[in-house]
C-alpha cells in the first residue's frame, strides 16, 4: 500500500495554515505525523502548545472548489450543525495532500449527531401526519361546515355563475343560448322532476335545464341547479334511465357536493405543489397527486348520490333497470379502457350497473316515469 | 500602528465544475422526486462559498442537507395547516361577495377577494426572506469564525409591509428609502464572530443609482405626450419601446449600484470598512452572453431531436415510432430542461457572483485578527419556509 511505503521512507511533514476556531487570526503551522504514527501534530510559535489530531478523527470538507487543497477538521461532539471541531487546517502542500487522500479513507466520512434518526423520524411523521390531517380530515370537514353556512341566495348565484361558465365551455356565445325549451318536452321534464321529488324535502328550489350539445353528460351545480346534456337523453333507451340520472344529480344537490367540493379544492390546491416543489416534471406529479386526492372524495360522493337515487326511484315506484342499462352502455363505451379506479372520479360503471340491477330485483310494482308520448316529447325538447 | 492593509476578494470557481455539479444534483433530484434538492442546494453552496476568498482565505459553507430537509418538514406542518384553512376561508368570503358583477367596482372587489389568498402569504414570504439570510450567515465561516444574525424575522416582515405600502402609495418615489431601511434592519443585526456590522449612509444617496429608472420613465411619458400632442404615430411607438428597455436596464442598474452603495457604507465593529465596485454593464453582458450561448445550444439540440423525430416518423409511414426513438426523444426533452438549469448556473449565476466577489475589497483587514468566535446558531427552520414557499432561486 502506498501510505506504508511513504511512511516508512520518511515521516510525513509539511506546512499549513491553521485557524483555531476561537479567533480569526491566522497561524502558519508545521504539520507532521506523530512518532507513534497515530496522529497529526500541528505546531507553531503562535500556538500555546502543539495540537494532536488522531488520524481516524480527521475529516475533509467536501465539494471544495480547489481540489488540489485539503481543508481538514476533525470529528468531535459539538453543538454545531455537524459534530465537527470548529478549527480548520488548510493544506496546500501536494505531497502532504496526496498522502492524506490516499491513506485516510475516513476523511470523506460524514458523521451525524446522536439521535438524528429519531429526529428525522419525528419530523417526517409530523409532516406526513399534518398534511394527511389537513387534506383528509380538516379541509373536508371545514368545507362541509362552510357549505352549510353559505346563504341560499349566495349559493344560487354561485350556481348560476358555474352553469354559465359550463355553457360557455360547451360553445354558447351567450347565456341561455344552449337552453332547450320546447313546451311539450319541458312539460314532460317537469312531470319527471315532480314525480321524483313528490313529498320530499330537497332544501332547494330545483332548477333543471337541458343543454343542446351531443355530449353524454349531466351535472349538478351549487344552489339546486341541475343540467342534463342532450347527448344523455339521445343515448338513453327509456325515460326511466333519464329519471335515474336526474335522481343521481338531485342526490348531489341535496348533499351540497358541488359547493363543498369547490371549497375543498380551494383549500388543498396550494398544498401539494408546496410539498413536491420545483422539480423537472413536478407539474405532472402535482397533477397526478391532485387527481388521486380529488377522485377519492368524488368517488365517495358518487356512491352516495347513487344510493340516494336508488332510494328516490324506489319511493317513486320507478324501475332501476334503466339505470343499470345506462351504466352497461357506459361500460361498453369505455370499451374495456377505463382509468384505474383510484384515478377516476367515478366508481367503475360495471359495478354501478350491478348495484342498480340488484336494487331492481327487489323492487315492488313499478310504473314507467313517462308515457310513450311524453318520452318522445322529451327526446325532442331541443328541436 | 502599522499601515492600513486592503484585502481583495477573489473568485476561482470554474464553469465546468459547477455545471457538472449542478447537472448531477438536478438528475438526482429528479430521481428522488425532489427530496435530494436540499442536499443538492447545500453541495452547490459549498462549492460557491469555497470558491470565494478574501485575503487569500476561502469562505466555508457548513450547512447540511439533512437540517434543510428537517426544516422543510417543519415548515410544511405549519404551512399545510395555515394555507389550507386560510385559502378556504378566503374562498368562502369570496363566494359571499360573489354577485353577477354589475359595476366595475364590484368586479374589482371580487377579483381582490379571490387574490387575497396570495396576499395572505406575503408576511410569510418576508419572514422567510429574513430567516433565509439568517440561516445562510449562520452557516458561513471565514478563517473558522462563524457569521451570524440576530432573531427578528417578524419585525422585518412587518416593517417590509409598511415600506411596500409607502412605496406603492408614492408610486415608487420612496423605493430608495425602502431599500435602505430594510437593508439597514438586516445589516445592524449581522455579526462576524463577536463583532457587529453596522449600516451607515443615507437613503437619499440611493437616488443616484435610480437615475436610469427615471430616464426610462421620462422617455416613455415623453413619447406618449409628444406623440399624442403632435399626432406622430412613429414617436408614439418608438419612444415607449426605447423607454421600456431603458427602464429594465435601469432596474438592473439600481440593483447592482444600490448593492455597491450599501456595501461601501457598511462597517464591521467600527474597524473594518468595505469597498464594492460591481459594473452594471458586466452584469448585463453576462446575462446576454449566457442567454445567447444557452439558446443556441438548446436550438441545435432541439433541431437534432426534431430531425430524428421527423425522420423516424417518415420511416414508419404513419405507424408508431419505435420505442427506442421515443425513449431517446423523452430523455432528450428532460435533458434539455435539466441542462438549461445547470447551464444558467454555470454561465449566468456563477459569473455574476464571481464579478461581485472580484470587485469587493475589505479595508483594514488586520483588525479581524482579534475577532473572536461566536456560539453556534441552531438555525431554526434552516430556511425551510423559503424552500417550501420556493423563494431564493438556485442558490
Amino acid at each position: 500500500m502506498h501510505w506504508i511505503s511513504a511512511a516508512r521512507s520518511e515521516p510525513m511533514k509539511g506546512q499549513g495554515i491553521f485557524f483555531d476556531g476561537e479567533t480569526a487570526g491566522r497561524h502558519h503551522v508545521d504539520v507532521g505525523l506523530s512518532p507513534d504514527r497515530q496522529a497529526l501534530v500541528i505546531s507553531s510559535d503562535t500556538l500555546p502548545a502543539p495540537l494532536r489530531w488522531p488520524l481516524p478523527d480527521l475529516r475533509a470538507l467536501s465539494d471544495h472548489a480547489q481540489d488540489k487543497h485539503l481543508v481538514l477538521t476533525r470529528h468531535m461532539p459539538t453543538d454545531d450543525e455537524a459534530p465537527r471541531d470548529p478549527a480548520r487546517l488548510v493544506l496546500r502542500d501536494p505531497v502532504l495532500v496526496d498522502w492524506l487522500l490516499t491513506s485516510r479513507p475516513s476523511l470523506r466520512k460524514s458523521d451525524l449527531h446522536p439521535g438524528t434518526g429519531r429526529h428525522i423520524l419525528r419530523n417526517a411523521v409530523l409532516a406526513v401526519g399534518a398534511v394527511a390531517l389537513i387534506l383528509l380530515v380538516i379541509l373536508p370537514a371545514l368545507a362541509g361546515t362552510l357549505a352549510r353556512l353559505i346563504p341560499l341566495e349566495t349559493e344560487m348565484r354561485f350556481g348560476r355563475a358555474v352553469t354559465a361558465q359550463m355553457e360557455r365551455f360547451l360553445g354558447a356565445s351567450e347565456n341561455g343560448a344552449l337552453d332547450c325549451d320546447a313546451p311539450a318536452g319541458r312539460a314532460a321534464l317537469d312531470k319527471m322532476v315532480q314525480r321524483l321529488t313528490d313529498g320530499r324535502d330537497i332544501g332547494y328550489d330545483l332548477n333543471v335545464r337541458v343543454f343542446d350539445h351531443p355530449m353524454l353528460n349531466a351535472f349538478a351545480a351549487p344552489g339546486g341547479h341541475v343540467v342534463l346534456v342532450r347527448g344523455l337523453i339521445d343515448e338513453a333507451e327509456t325515460p326511466d334511465a333519464v329519471a335515474a340520472v336526474l335522481a343521481h344529480e338531485i342526490g348531489h344537490v341535496v348533499s351540497r357536493d358541488a359547493t363543498r367540493n369547490a371549497l375543498r379544492v380551494a383549500g388543498s390546491a396550494g398544498i401539494l405543489s408546496l410539498i413536491l416543489g420545483d422539480v423537472a416534471g413536478g407539474a405532472v406529479l402535482v397533477a397526478v397527486a391532485d387527481q388521486m386526492l380529488n377522485s377519492a372524495y368524488s368517488r365517495e360522493a358518487e356512491r352516495n348520490a347513487d344510493a340516494y337515487a336508488l332510494q328516490m326511484l324506489n319511493d317513486a315506484g320507478i324501475s332501476s333497470d334503466g339505470f343499470g342499462d345506462f351504466f352497461d352502455r357506459l361500460a361498453r363505451e369505455e370499451g374495456g379502457f377505463a382509468l384505474p379506479e383510484y384515478l377516476s372520479t367515478h366508481p367503475l360503471s360495471a359495478e354501478r350497473a350491478a348495484k342498480a340491477r340488484d336494487n331492481a330485483a327487489g323492487q315492488d310494482a313499478t310504473a314507467p316515469v313517462l308515457s310513450e308520448a311524453e318520452w318522445q316529447a322529451l327526446r325532442q325538447i331541443c328541436d | 500602528m502599522s499601515e492600513i492593509r486592503y484585502a481583495d476578494g477573489r473568485y476561482s470557481g470554474k464553469s465546468g465544475s459547477i455545471f457538472g455539479l449542478s447537472l448531477t444534483v438536478a438528475i438526482l433530484t429528479l430521481f428522488t422526486f425532489g427530496i435530494y434538492r436540499f442536499w443538492g442546494k447545500t453541495r452547490i453552496r459549498r462549492y460557491i462559498w469555497s470558491s470565494a476568498e478574501l485575503d487569500g482565505d476561502r469562505f466555508e459553507y457548513t450547512g447540511t442537507g439533512l437540517e434543510k430537509f428537517l426544516g422543510f418538514l417543519m415548515a410544511v406542518v405549519f404551512l399545510a395547516i395555515y394555507l389550507g384553512i386560510v385559502q378556504m376561508l378566503l374562498t368562502f368570503v369570496g363566494l359571499n361577495l360573489l354577485t353577477e358583477p354589475e359595476t366595475e367596482a364590484e368586479m374589482v372587489a371580487q377579483a381582490l377577494a379571490f387574490n387575497l389568498t396570495f396576499l395572505s402569504l406575503v408576511p410569510l414570504l418576508l419572514f422567510a426572506v429574513y430567516r433565509a439570510r439568517r440561516y445562510k450567515l449562520a452557516r458561513t465561516r471565514w478563517r473558522g469564525i462563524r457569521f451570524g444574525m440576530d432573531k427578528g424575522a417578524w419585525g422585518y416582515a412587518f416593517r417590509a409591509i409598511g415600506h411596500y405600502l409607502l412605496t406603492i402609495l408614492t408610486l415608487g418615489i420612496l423605493l430608495p428609502r425602502q431599500t435602505f431601511h430594510l437593508e439597514k434592519y438586516m445589516t445592524d443585526r449581522m455579526w462576524f464572530g463577536d463583532t457587529q456590522f453596522e449600516q451607515g449612509g443615507r437613503w437619499q444617496d440611493l437616488y443616484g443609482a435610480m437615475k436610469h429608472v427615471f430616464i426610462g420613465l421620462a422617455v416613455i411619458f415623453l413619447g406618449i405626450a409628444v406623440g399624442i400632442a403632435f399626432q406622430m404615430e412613429l414617436l408614439l411607438v418608438v419612444l415607449p419601446v426605447v423607454g421600456y428597455f431603458w427602464l429594465m436596464i435601469g432596474f438592473i442598474h439600481y440593483r447592482v449600484q444600490s448593492f455597491a452603495y450599501l456595501t461601501t457604507t457598511k462597517a464591521l465593529g467600527g474597524q473594518i470598512a468595505f469597498d464594492a465596485r460591481p459594473q452594471t454593464s458586466t452584469v448585463i453582458m453576462t446575462y446576454i452572453i449566457g442567454g445567447i450561448v444557452i439558446s443556441v445550444v438548446v436550438g441545435i439540440v432541439t433541431a437534432l431531436l426534431g430531425t430524428l423525430a421527423v425522420v423516424s416518423l417518415g420511416d414508419m409511414s404513419g405507424g408508431a415510432p419505435s420505442f427506442g426513438v421515443m425513449a431517446l426523444l423523452g430523455v432528450g426533452y428532460v435533458g434539455i430542461i435539466l441542462g438549461v438549469g445547470a447551464a444558467s448556473t454555470a454561465l449566468i449565476v456563477q459569473p455574476i457572483i464571481a464579478h461581485y466577489v472580484d470587485t469587493f475589497t475589505a479595508i483594514n483587514i488586520d483588525a479581524a485578527n482579534v475577532i473572536r468566535q461566536r456560539v453556534a446558531d441552531k438555525g431554526a427552520d434552516a430556511e425551510g419556509f423559503a424552500d417550501a414557499l420556493d423563494i431564493g432561486g438556485a442558490i
